[in-house]
């Protein structure tokens, strides 16, 4: 039985280790030199800074990962630096160093994990404008922050983080704006006590903002990003309604995540709209298994669950694949996972509730807004998709938008522009979110090359 | 439910047939499984070509020619119809060759469209072409339009004309009733006219199997690439005389890429997937004739569904089972042009039995199957 694991991140190494200790060579693939994920994003060669340093209260976890990639490359067959732009029935087509090849399998665990998911800001289209995920990879793998003078903005447990790590960095924050009021969190408390220590981590990197000087501001709304041609400043209302002007030169966005779903989209799995966390998930049991024959899913890319999350969901649907293809399970071991995954739904959810994605500031993106940057759409343009009457031909749902407007026909696919369209569109249509349903996914995943060497 | 007519199959030509019925005070339902425009209609590649034509479907598509350069008039919006040619290119003497005699078969049937060109001529329409071209054959009117707003155009127009259209009725069945109408079923409800049009597409043999008429008549999936957008280099849509390629700057700067490279459809599933080892070749073939495309990325693919009939022209035409039902599909991925003036064929051929224009090729008898005896 041929296994591919996509992705590297905490999910697929755990996926990794779960089948080489089974007695199988695995084929690992990752778009990254090394293993590790986004969240324990290895640093760029020569660098000085210590996993203390880069992953704060994480480093022990990211530690553990890397040191685990390492024994497991010799054991696996590691396609580092490696994209899977699509997927059919036992092939993967892919990309490396230019070279297009295909890589059959039997079955496949993806453990493709997340992305940002953003909100339209005016201005967000500006220069200096990054997504939180993006300002945390120039710090881990780059050593660099993307502003000298940087405003968070934002809603999630990453918005903290991100704005804490710089400040440990050395650099300054002009701003930390939480879309999320005090008082939501608050409520949300009894249930993140689930998971107390994550919790109290929580509690602490607020602290450190609050006591490091940082202006914070929560239940405030962005209101622009302002710059003639590079970000010069933020204008943001807080809750009270007083309106703050910011001078910064860089702005991290970002609202919670979203799970990087196109190749389970390809592969045929049906999807779900979760309203917890406000997403389209790839539909899975809780070993990680799916309609579609030999597909196991696992990680953020199966629906926003976390890294702790991802380590279990990772080994359980290794477990999967190796009973699926009629192989001994450790029936021990699966009990021991399937008990710890039961605890992470509650947890989950209270931590959605505690930073749910801003949805009406997402709806009611001013007409003049760029929505979707590849192909500048306008959040107006889509309206009057919506607004269309039965003689003009209306857009009932986001492809048929799609294909009015060209909203998601670009690089990034609606990778970026995709939940703040779905929510504009809901929004001018009068329906729910799930009704206007989620973007098709067309092969390539992420742009290749028209002309690549094929290997084979 | 009644109208005189009823047309079965919201894409092109369904919707051209429906606009020149409803014009002509013809009460006309639009029976469409999904919705308007869903399959080929809304995501070809745009070509508004006479080019190449088969010599059996130039005077149709003269016809039609004349109708897209009036189509603001025709339907209230141009379908951003831009004449900005199109040119095949020969990539060798031999190509020059079979261009020459192409033209010639052309000018011996009276058109004149079709003009052979030099190398420097070439070079003039297509600065970004590669060197070995050696020259082309172009007709200089013809063009691309926007597929998908050219079908919203012809939905306004049939729906502000008093068509009916009905979104989400699939056919599943025909049948004569007494009287001598004809009474159309879905899922949902029954329709009974004295005229029903099968525009159904690659659907549509399954239309006429209902009707006891069995349609020699295939299916094809022309897959397409996009790649991001890039400066304005190209003009003129482009295909070359002895290679599968449409070579396409779209207004927003994307390069659209087809040719006929076929990916692989499932018919009852109503999809297509693409398979990239033939859009390679499509990829290659173009990076060969505009080397300014070597490096450029690949943003998106898809393939559609569409029907193809054995002699790669289409069925027209009254069904040789059924009185009162008209053909009109198996277009084989070339009847995005031809549309207007196919509809107003069709059309006719429903109200008055009869029509002058060009479409006595297509008559359905020629891909009858037989029955055995």
């Amino acid at each position: 039985m041929k296994v591919a694991v996509i992705g590297a991140g905490p999910a697929g190494t755990r996926a990794v280790e779960v089948l080489v200790r089974a007695g199988h060579r695995p084929v690992w693939i990752d778009e990254a030199a090394a293993n590790g994920g986004r969240i324990h994003q290895r640093p760029v060669a020569g660098t000085t800074r210590s996993h203390r340093d880069l992953y704060g209260t994480e480093a022990a976890k990211a530690e553990a990962i890397h040191a685990l990639g390492e024994r497991l490359r010799a054991a696996s067959d590691w396609r580092p630096g490696t994209l899977v732009w699509n997927i059919r029935p036992g092939v993967l087509d892919t990309l490396c160093a230019g070279r297009h090849g295909t890589i059959g399998f039997d079955r496949a665990i993806l453990c493709t994990g997340a992305m940002d998911r953003i909100v339209p800001v005016p201005g967000w289209t500006l220069p200096g404008v990054f997504t939180l995920g993006g300002a945390q990879i120039a710090l881990k793998a780059q050593g660099v922050a993307i502003g000298a003078r940087v405003a968070f903005i934002g809603t999630g447990p990453l918005l903290w983080l991100v704005a804490t790590q710089y400040v440990k960095a050395g650099a300054e924050v002009a701003l930390v704006l939480d879309t999320t009021p005090f008082t939501t969190k608050a409520r949300a408390a009894a249930g993140l006590l689930r998971d107390p220590a994550t919790f109290a981590r929580g509690l602490a990197l607020v602290a450190r903002l609050r006591m490091a000087g940082v202006r914070v501001i929560e239940g405030g709304v962005p209101v622009a990003i302002e710059g003639a041609d590079a970000v010069g400043s933020v204008r943001v209302r807080d809750r009270a309604g007083r309106e703050h002007h910011i001078a910064c030169d860089a702005v991290g966005l970002g609202f919670g995540l979203k799970p990087e779903s196109q190749l389970a989209d390809l592969a045929g799995v049906p999807f779900v709209f979760d309203a917890t966390q406000r997403n389209w998930v790839p539909q899975h049991d809780r070993a990680g298994r799916t309609a579609v024959p030999g597909i196991c899913l696992a990680g953020d890319g199966a629906g926003i669950a976390g890294a702790d999350a991802a380590e279990l969901a990772g080994a359980r649907a290794a477990w999967a694949a190796i009973e699926d293809g009629g192989g001994a399970v450790d029936r021990g071991e699966v009990a021991r996972l399937d008990r710890a995954l039961a605890r992470i739904p509650p947890f989950r959810a209270a931590l959605e509730r505690a930073f749910p994605y801003p949805a009406t500031l997402a709806a009611r993106t001013p007409d003049a807004t760029i929505v979707c940057r590849c192909e500048a759409i306008t959040a107006e343009e889509l309206r009057a998709a919506a607004r269309a009457t039965h003689v003009t031909g209306g857009a009932p749902e986001v492809n048929r938008a799609k294909a009015f407007t060209r909203v998601g026909m670009g690089r990034c696919q609606g990778r970026v522009c995709g939940p703040p369209a779905a929510e504009i569109l809901a929004d001018a249509l009068g329906c729910d979110i799930a009704a206007v349903g989620r973007l098709r996914g067309q092969p390539p995943v992420k742009p290749i090359p028209i002309l690549a060497q094929a290997v084979e | 439910m009644t109208a005189r007519a009823v047309v079965i199959g919201g894409g092109l030509h369904g919707l051209s047939t429906a606009l020149h019925l409803a014009r002509a005070g013809w009460s006309v339902t639009v029976l469409e499984r999904r919705h308007v425009g869903r399959h080929s209609s809304g995501i070809n590649a745009g070509g508004v070509r006479r080019l190449g034509r088969d010599l059996r479907e130039i005077a149709l598509s003269q016809v039609a020619f004349e109708m897209w350069t009036k189509l603001r008039a025709l339907v209230g919006d141009d379908g951003g119809f831009r004449p900005s040619g199109q040119v095949k290119v020969a990539e060798s003497e031999a190509d020059l060759a079979r261009l020459e005699r192409r033209a010639a078969e052309v000018r011996a049937l009276g058109w004149t469209h079709e003009e052979l060109v030099d190398r420097a001529e070439t070079r003039r329409l297509l600065p970004a072409v590669a060197p070995h071209v050696v020259g082309a054959l172009v007709v200089r009117d013809d063009g691309a339009a926007d597929p998908m707003r050219t079908v919203m155009a012809f939905r306004r127009a049939a729906l502000a004309a008093g068509a009916v259209i009905e979104e989400g009725e699939g056919v599943v069945g025909l049948e004569r009733t007494g009287s001598g109408t004809l009474r159309v079923v879905t899922a949902r409800g029954a329709w009974e006219a004295e005229r029903v049009a099968n525009c159904a597409g690659a659907w549509a043999t399954a239309i006429a199997r209902m009707a006891g008429e069995t349609i020699r008549c295939g299916v094809k999936s022309s897959m397409m690439i996009v790649t991001e957008r890039l400066p304005r280099f190209v003009e003129p849509t482009v295909g070359a005389a002895s290679r599968a390629l449409s070579f396409k700057q779209t207004e927003a700067g994307t390069v659209l890429i087809g040719g006929g490279h076929q990916g692989r459809a499932d018919v009852a599933a109503e999809t297509a997937v693409v398979d990239f080892r033939n859009l390679a070749k499509a990829a290659r073939i173009a990076a060969e004739l505009f080397p300014l495309m070597h490096g450029v990325r690949i943003v998106r693919s898809w393939s559609g569904i569409e029907a193809r009939t054995p002699d790669e022209i289409p069925v027209i035409g009254e069904s040789t089972t059924c009185p009162g039902l008209i053909h009109s599909f198996g277009y084989s991925g070339h009847g995005f042009q031809l549309a207007p003036a196919a509809g107003a064929a069709v059309a006719e051929i429903m109200m008055r039995g009869t029509t002058n224009l060009p479409v006595a090729p297509f008559a359905p008898a020629r891909l009858i199957e037989k029955a055995a005896a």
